[in-house]
């Protein structure tokens, strides 16, 4: 496996480097299109961590290589006299400088985005696309002025509407680029693979893994303690700092710029290469990119060639003066079309279809026969033990964990929570019950951050909670599970935990690019302790499956474990069992009961099941429209007539005293 | 037993996904039945419904309205012929009023008085929808949801009606009240296929049952008889 692998890096880079001198020896001069190719295939691959990583549908790219091309052109060119220009170290400093300012841009672009997402981000990206170039044109000609008098007279900025020119070219000792084609290639090839190294290096990572959580599940991901806007906002930043290098490159190689370069239509290529190669795959994305770019620049060419030959041969004039180099927006479309019809992954893509598979009879029947793994005590890791279980916080002097007095969340007119009170004693486990639409779920909300509670206070461990977003809620020892199973679909059951311990580790960008002894060493150590959870949740053999491939009872044990994975103190459980056979619930309840009894672990149940919430709660919570109707031990719960009329009913009322 | 079934099921194989999930089940439900098919999570429930209702094609085996072959008649004309369902998941409008919600379920249908008829007598089943006719479908809560649901496929006027898991998420009191509900459908002349985790409640308001184990059917009887054995017991009814 690994022999072939370097094969295929041995064959990969002799093609690199062979190439351009096959193409002078052949005089087929298409190495000015490949290196253009390439210009553009580094842009589609930072396009593609905004979209592919991230999940964010960006339509006006083409203005961080807007942003990038112009702190070159404008940083190394005398026409706004820089005093960088001239040197022969300005392209290689400047291409630097040119990357710290498109993701500076990209920063101030995604800002005012992170609140919005699919149509609306692309709505505002789209304007921004259009923005910078308009920018650019006008920038060229300032005049400002203030009562009668000149502040400001014909100040020129971007160069206007004519563009820069000229801009400095990169020198090499004893080279001067231009002189070969061959200089530029090698160029954007050294460009290109550093930046796909750190790219690849960022996708395995904590930030890569938090950037396809978000794009999975932004509110889970939230929830589980990723911080969405700066994790959005790294997105932009770095996705545009790749169009910065690759900008500069374009610059200095034509030499001039004009603000035309980088109109809409750029953007819209761009993300066609990204799609058609496979959203989230750099493999995907340099054949999107190549094909594309390609496609436009030599095959049409070609082709055009090849029918005016035909119809003068043929004597159809029609065909004679044909130009298809006209019609690439046509082939693109259905270039695009067919790919969406027939393989919509892209490219590279993994396959959305896995084969079919006939799953054996008897394999099947003992997997059902043989009960769910029942929950055992010494299965807990240890790591879990001592940084959950043996927390300074522990001996709180009898305060209680949590204390949310008088929370009130209104929707309109609607009190969804009407002063509500719930204590959560250390080591306890609470269920909250009541009739469907009661507040239960808006309660959780409140005390997880997603929603913000209009009145009362919540207090955790003797802090308040009230105005943190949930990821900060999540690192101070709160997780959560959702009514309707929410997992990161399409990343590794693995990766779902190493989600839950982002809070947890402490990897910065720098660190997952460059992976100092100190990352490697927290990295390993991270998926060795979500294995060792995943074998404590029953999953251990399942840890490189696709999350959304699980089972359906394996998927709530799985988002249990992503709950445990954040290493809290209180576990919110909204409905675990709903769906579960009475079977798989008994395993759930006395797994809940062991987190409590072995770890100390305090849990606030939703539940319908009653054999579950009656069975291990210590306390339990009743609402009605809002309200808290009841609380105190199950036994004295399901004996209060308030709750037997608006929850229990009459027909559980008279099983209790039957049975 | 001696005429032909309303809707009958005869060795139907259905992939869901890349998954074989039906292996040859037959079902069979007669004229004013409520039959329940109780099992597992995967174990083919949902695939069976979604079967009958054409949005899964069988590989393999036919599926019957009244003696008449279905298996290549579109989901929507499924229900001019008289086959609605009521969701795993509830799956209403959530962006539209309850009212247009109820409306959408007799979309197929053209006869104005009765579909009138029809909706008062969902509203009168479910006098909470009246309440709320003017409110936004995603708004309800989640037993409001399930009603709707259930009040939506009425209004197709069919003639059997699917039911997945309808007291999924309820609270005991309204497992109840859905659970008599449908007893008051059934009792109305509507055919009822049901599919619930809650084995005990179905057992008791269905005529037979089948019990389905990894795409096969394992056991069938009627609700009592299913009620008593040790399978259901044991497996179903978390008995020890």
């Amino acid at each position: 496996m690994t022999g072939r692998r370097v094969l295929t890096a041995a064959v990969i880079a002799a093609a690199l480097v062979g190439y351009p001198f096959l193409d002078a020896a052949l005089h087929v001069h298409t190495i000015h299109a490949v290196t253009d190719a390439m210009i553009y295939v580094m842009l589609a691959l930072g396009l593609n961590i905004v979209v592919g990583y991230a999940g964010l549908l960006d339509l006006g790219y083409a203005a961080f290589f807007a942003i990038g091309a112009y702190a070159m052109g404008l940083l190394n060119s005398p026409v706004l006299g820089s005093p960088l220009y001239g040197h022969w170290w300005s392209f290689w400093v400047i291409i630097w400088i040119a990357a710290v300012i498109s993701a500076v841009f990209g920063v101030i672009i995604g800002a005012p985005t992170l609140r919005v997402r699919g149509d609306y981000l692309a709505i505002i990206t789209l304007a921004f696309g259009e923005i910078i170039p308009v920018a650019i044109r006008n920038l060229g000609d300032i005049t400002i002025e203030v009562g009668g008098v000149r502040v400001v007279d014909r100040l020129n900025l971007t160069g206007g509407e004519n563009g820069v020119n000229p801009v400095g070219r990169p020198y090499l000792p004893g080279h001067l680029f231009d002189e070969t084609p061959a200089s530029w290639y090698f160029l954007i090839i050294v460009i290109g693979l550093a930046s796909l190294w750190a790219m690849n290096r960022m996708r395995d990572s904590r930030l890569g893994r938090a950037w396809m959580a978000i794009r999975e599940d932004e509110t889970a991901a939230d929830c589980t303690g990723v911080d969405p806007i700066r994790t959005k906002l790294l997105a932009f930043a770095l996705g545009a700092s790749f169009s910065g290098f690759a900008g500069s490159f374009y610059a200095a190689k034509l030499q001039a710029i004009t603000p035309g370069a980088f109109e809409f239509n750029v953007s819209i290529m761009l993300l066609c290469m990204v799609v058609l190669g496979g959203m989230g795959s750099l493999k995907g994305v340099i054949l999107g990119g190549m094909i594309i770019t390609l496609f436009d620049r030599l095959i049409l060419a070609q082709m055009t060639f090849l029918v005016r030959g035909l119809g003068r041969s043929l004597g159809v004039a029609a065909l004679t003066t044909v130009d298809l180099t006209l019609w690439r927006w046509f082939f693109f479309g259905l270039g695009l079309t067919l790919m969406m019809l027939f393989r919509p992954e892209g490219l590279a893509g993994k396959r959305v279809r896995p084969p079919r598979v006939d799953v054996d009879d008897e394999a099947e029947a003992v997997a059902l026969a043989a009960a769910p793994p029942p929950p055992r005590a010494e299965a807990i890791p240890r790591w879990l033990r001592e940084r959950v279980g043996a927390n300074p916080g522990r001996d709180s002097g009898g305060r209680p964990l949590l204390e949310a007095r008088g929370v009130v969340r209104r929707f309109g007119g609607l009190v969804a929570v009407n002063h509500v009170d719930l204590v959560i004693p250390e080591r306890t486990i609470v269920g909250l019950i009541g009739p469907n639409g009661a507040g239960k779920t808006t309660f959780f909300n409140t005390v997880t951050g997603l929603l913000t509670p209009d009145e009362g206070t919540i207090v955790f461990r003797g802090e308040s909670l009230v105005g943190l977003r949930p990821n900060a809620i999540v690192a101070r020892g709160i997780a959560r599970t959702f009514q309707s199973i929410r997992l990161f679909q399409n990343m590794t059951v693995l990766d779902n935990i190493l989600v839950g311990e982002h809070c947890r580790l402490h990897a910065s960008v720098a660190g997952a690019v460059f992976r100092p002894p100190s990352v490697v060493a927290e990295e390993s150590a991270a998926r060795a302790r979500g294995r060792e959870l995943l074998a404590f949740v029953g999953l251990a053999d399942k840890a490189d499956e696709l999350a959304k491939n699980l089972p359906y009872g394996d998927q709530r044990r799985l988002e249990i474990g992503r709950a445990l994975a954040t290493e809290p103190r209180l576990l919110l459980l909204d409905e675990p069992t709903a769906g579960m056979n009475p079977r798989e619930t008994e395993t759930l309840t006395e797994f809940i009961g062991l987190l409590r009894r072995e770890l100390g672990l305090s849990v606030l149940l939703i539940e319908h099941h009653m054999e579950v919430v009656m069975g291990i709660s210590d306390r339990i919570t009743v609402l009605d429209y809002g309200t808290r109707i009841a609380e105190g031990t199950p036994a004295e719960v399901q004996r209060d007539s308030k709750v037997i009329e608006a929850y229990l009913g009459k027909g559980y009322e008279a099983e209790l005293t039957r049975g | 037993m001696s005429a032909t079934p309303l809707l009958e099921l005869r060795d139907v194989h259905t992939y869901y996904g890349n998954i074989r999930a039906l292996k040859g089940i037959s079902v069979a439900v007669s004229r004013g039945e409520v039959v329940t098919l109780i099992g597992s999570n995967g174990a083919g429930k949902t695939t069976t419904l979604k079967t009958v209702m054409g949005t899964l094609r069988p590989l393999r085996g036919s599926v019957s309205l009244d003696g008449r072959r279905i298996d290549g008649v579109g989901t929507d004309d499924r229900v001019r012929l008289g086959i609605a369902q009521s969701p795993e998941g509830r799956r209403i409008f959530p962006r539209m009023t309850v009212l247009e919600n109820l409306e959408l379920g007799a979309f197929a249908r053209k006869d104005h008085a009765a579909i009138r008829d029809d909706f008062e007598r969902v509203l009168t089943l479910f006098p909470r929808l009246r309440e709320r006719l003017a409110q936004k479908g995603g708004t309800l809560s989640g037993g409001e949801q399930q009603m709707l649901a259930i009040g939506r496929a009425l209004m197709a006027r069919p003639t059997v009606l699917l039911l997945d898991e309808p007291s999924m998420g309820l609270s005991p009191i309204l497992v109840e009240t859905i659970f008599e509900i449908i007893q008051d459908i059934n009792r109305q002349g509507t055919t009822i296929l049901l599919v619930e985790q809650n084995a005990r409640m179905a057992l008791r308001v269905a005529h037979r049952g089948y019990v389905i184990q990894t795409g096969r059917i394992v056991l069938t009887g009627t609700g009592g008889e299913l009620l008593r054995s040790d399978v259901v017991r044991k497996t179903y009814l978390g008995e020890k």
